[in-house]
């Protein structure tokens, strides 16, 4: 999916020549440090940050350099760091905004309605707030209402970053197992970004560790978390600091 | 920071370069020695340091002023009142005091004089308008400008409200405002290097980083508003000595625009360009005047309609801006060796 | 009773278009961060574009004599038509610009326009009779007061709600609001920018064409520099009622509106004509006291 991919930010380096192929319906967590390059990693798919150098490709289309809205459209849906929910619009809207990319097809109006439900039935606080203010849900609503939109437009390939940021451990539970549910239901393919490799590990699949904007690491989460190796990553002895 | 000297020789090149340009310009019009040609030159070198001036406060904190004209204005008023003969202020000007009817300077301590008085009004602006920030600063500056702009239109026996005021001294040399470019380049350099544009660069660039090592913003934005007022108004004074009449408008939207895009099409970040942006552009109205007049060309006569001159240059003022956003010398200022960056880091930030 | 009905009336019709005028200026503002100059040439171009080019004083008009109900349609399509091509032919190019230099390239896309209508037309103010039906006076509640100053206030007050209802309602409101809100996120959501863009362009010089045909019609002349002042405090209301917020905007023009009939009113013969200078100086002041606009909302703040 990604081949030789560089992303820079002015002078500085954020990703070095990451290659990274992802499977349909595989479950992928990049994990590492704080600067290890992982949301440029996502940035970078999902059109957000072009790369300085490679290319990506996703749905059998090369899309580097592609607006964010057509990498939408071809079935991304990209959660980025930061819970950027509209907060002038009411909950509601906030599902509503991306859903417009299908209004051409039959039954959008039906579609988009039992999405609508699904969403509500995941996170029934949704429901209770759909017609107030987004901004003035709690931080925890919020990133429920950010994955929830994700989900809306039926994607192929959903990348959340740290989806577990601020939310108590509980709704953590509630969001990890949701997730991992509708992968299973429409062969979603999950891409997900977490400083802790600790839910990686629960939660099973294949995992990445960056650090310095490269890969050092790739393979079972689970196994991955027994070895030395990611104890060196994240704390850097052996290395130079 | 604490080895000036050397940061003033390191630099020192650039307002040297920059001198020299000017002066170049100057010889060029001496050479060809025709009347018009000497009134374009000064009208160069007054932009020159009214572009300058405006540099040293919208290069320097990275926040657009609409109001800048205001201090020409003020400096221009002020001129006017110092220099022209007492018979006249008295028929024109009835409104101002005794002593100021009766006093009559020569230009260049006028032009001094009407530079503090700039300032002063900077300095009593600033203190209000520097608590803003980004856009509502830039809004601020604009109300402040129709502030000033109101009130020089409507002060009947104090500035003649809209009509021209007339018989002020001209001065048709051009050599006063050549010197009077260089000072401003100079005061521009050596406000850049000295600690409080340096620290106003810094918070230009890393606005949270600076904040967090304790820089007074509005301090540092207030010293180099106060500066770059002054600039403005040694402009206006030598304004008013170049045409011998003011009135309000003259300093007003189409100054502000004209000087504002002579330092963006230059490159807001850096001396350099402002001085460069002056020049192009001046070259550029320069050449499409001529075309207006008419060129023969042969036997035939070719003349561009009115106004072609003004949407040539709208044009080419956004093609430059298309291809180079940051500006002809973007952050990068003249130097002895190659063109090196001024402040690294101030381009490309992710955001 | 009658002189204060008078003068509510005034600050309305005034506050209109301040309002028209913050609107068009506010939802630009809201998609691209661009602080259009070229508004106020859009707002003499959509006259113009009534005129046969000449430099007479009296104007020979060509569709002028359209009856009221294509006349009207003609020049929000003509505001409409120019601010859709200055976004496709210069605009498009500063996606990736700093606001300032996005600021200049539209001065000087006005200066573009200004000049070329004065290439075509001359700089003198032309007299047209444009809708001369709403010039007589009506009377209402024992105020006598111009038709056109009723018309305009109606129409202000039409064009808000249908403008809200269109913003609240339609899908395209919807990814209008999100993207003035958070454009990237929208577009990663999959809304098409330019679409968007282009929308915002269009509403924005239809609405410069209706304050160019109240204009047309109160001043009876076509002036090329008539879009300047209304442009000028439109700005002002735009930072006041906080960028980029619709409502603030229009309040903020109602209330400057308002704030210049009070003081006209209010302030002694001497001072009258300085009313403007009161006028900037009190918006200097909120501010300083509200630098985030008075009416600021929670989703309209400045990113860092």
């Amino acid at each position: 999916m990604l081949s030789d991919v560089t992303i820079r930010y002015g002078r500085l380096t954020a990703v070095r020549n990451v290659s990274l192929s992802l499977a349909e319906g595989e479950i992928l967590f990049v994990t590492g440090p704080n600067g290890a390059g992982k949301s440029s990693l996502l940035r970078a798919i999902a059109g957000v940050t072009p790369p300085a150098g490679g290319r990506v490709d996703f749905a059998d289309h090369d899309v580097t350099g592609r607006a964010p809205e057509d990498i939408a459209r071809l079935g991304l849906s990209m959660v980025p760091e930061g819970r950027e929910v509209f907060g002038s619009l009411t909950t509601e809207e906030n599902l509503l905004v991306g859903t417009g990319m299908h209004a051409k097809e039959r039954n959008w109006r039906a579609r988009v309605a039992s999405a609508l439900e699904e969403v509500y039935e995941t996170f029934p606080v949704l429901k209770e707030r759909r017609h107030g203010q987004a901004g003035l849900l709690s931080g925890g609503q919020q990133q429920m209402l950010v994955i929830g939109r994700a989900l809306m437009t039926n994607p192929r390939l959903v990348a959340i970053d740290e989806p577990s940021l601020g939310l108590a451990p509980n709704v953590i539970d509630l969001v990890y197992e949701r997730l991992i549910a509708l992968r299973a239901q429409r062969a979603l393919t999950l891409l997900i970004v977490e400083q802790s490799s600790t839910r990686a590990m629960m939660a099973g699949g294949r995992m990445i560790l960056m650090r310095g904007g490269e890969v050092l690491l790739d393979g079972d989460a689970r196994a991955m978390g027994q070895s030395e190796a990611m104890q060196a990553a994240y704390f850097g002895y052996g290395e130079q600091a | 920071m604490s080895n000036r000297p050397s940061i003033a020789r390191r630099t020192l090149a650039t307002p040297l370069i920059l001198s020299l340009l000017l002066i170049a310009f100057a010889l060029v019009a001496v050479a060809a020695g025709s009347k018009p040609f000497n009134q374009t030159m000064i009208d160069i070198f007054l932009r020159v340091t009214l572009v300058v001036g405006l540099y040293v406060f919208v290069g320097n904190s990275g926040v657009i002023s609409f109001g800048h004209i205001g201090f020409t204005c003020l400096g221009a008023y002020a001129a006017a009142w110092l220099t022209m003969p007492p018979m006249m202020k008295q028929t024109l000007l009835p409104g101002l005091p005794e002593w100021l009817i009766a006093v009559q300077l020569p230009y260049w301590a006028a032009a001094v004089l009407a530079a503090l008085w700039a300032a002063l009004w900077a300095a009593v602006f600033g203190k209000i308008l520097m608590r803003l920030s980004g856009i509502a600063a830039s809004i601020a500056t604009f109300a402040m400008l129709a502030m000033i702009n109101t009130v020089y239109s409507n002060w009947e026996n104090v500035t003649g409200a809209t009509s021209s005021v007339v018989g002020i001294p001209i001065v048709r040399t051009i050599w006063p405002y050549l010197i009077v470019a260089i000072v401003a380049v100079f005061i521009a350099w050596g406000h850049a290097i000295s600690r409080a544009g340096l620290k106003l660069r810094a918070a230009r660039d890393e606005p949270t980083a600076a904040s967090a090592s304790g820089i007074d913003l509005p301090r540092e934005r207030l010293i180099a508003f106060v500066v770059s007022g002054g600039v403005m108004g040694l402009g206006g004074a030598l304004f008013s000595h170049s045409i011998g009449v003011v009135t309000p408008d003259t300093f007003y939207l189409g100054l502000t625009f004209t000087t504002l895009s002579m330092l963006v099409v230059g490159g807001m970040g850096s001396l350099s360009g402002a001085v460069i942006g002056v020049l192009v552009l001046s070259t550029l109205i320069q050449v499409l005047r001529w075309l207006e007049a008419g060129v023969s060309i042969g036997t035939s006569t070719l003349a561009l309609p009115n106004g072609v001159q003004e949407i040539a240059l709208g044009i080419v003022m956004i093609v430059i801006l298309a291809f180079r956003p940051s500006g002809l010398m973007g952050n990068t200022e003249l130097n002895w060796r190659r063109a090196k960056t001024a402040d690294p880091g101030a381009s490309g930030q992710p955001e | 009773m009658t002189a204060i009905l008078q003068t509510v009336f005034d600050a309305l019709s005034l506050g209109s278009l301040y309002a028209l005028g913050a609107l068009g200026i506010a939802l630009i503002f809201g998609v691209m961060r661009l602080v259009n100059f070229a508004h106020g040439d859009v707002i003499a171009f959509s006259i113009f574009a009534l005129l046969w080019p000449s430099t007479d004083v009296v104007a020979a008009v060509v569709a002028g004599n359209l009856p009221w109900f294509l006349l009207i349609p003609f020049v929000l399509a003509m505001g409409a038509g120019l601010s859709v091509l200055a976004e496709i032919v210069v605009f498009r190019r500063f996606r990736n610009a700093s606001p300032a230099t996005m600021m200049i390239a539209s001065f000087a896309l006005g200066f573009v326009i200004r000049y070329f209508l004065l290439m075509l037309f001359s700089s003198r103010p032309k007299s047209i009779s444009l809708l001369p039906a709403l010039s007589q006076p009506v009377e209402v509640l024992g105020a006598r007061i111009p038709l056109l100053q009723l018309i305009t206030i109606l129409t202000t007050i039409a064009i808000l709600f249908g403008l809200t209802a269109f913003l609240k309602r339609s899908r395209f409101g919807l990814e209008m609001r999100a993207a003035a809100e958070n454009f990237t996120m929208a577009r990663v959501l999959g809304v098409r920018a330019n679409r968007v863009i282009m929308g915002a362009f269009a509403l924005s010089g239809a609405l410069a064409a209706a304050i160019a045909l109240i204009l047309g019609s109160q001043t009876g002349t076509a002036d090329i520099q008539m879009g300047t002042n209304v442009m000028l405090m439109a700005f002002i209301a735009t930072v006041i009622g906080g960028l980029g917020s619709l409502p603030g905007a229009v309040i903020a023009g109602f209330l400057l509106g308002a704030a210049s009939v009070a003081m006209q009113v209010s302030l002694s013969i001497d001072a009258r004509p300085f009313r403007d200078a009161f006028v900037y100086g009190a918006v200097i002041l909120v501010l300083i006291f509200r630098p985030q606009g008075l009416l600021a909302g929670r989703g309209t703040k400045e990113r860092v």
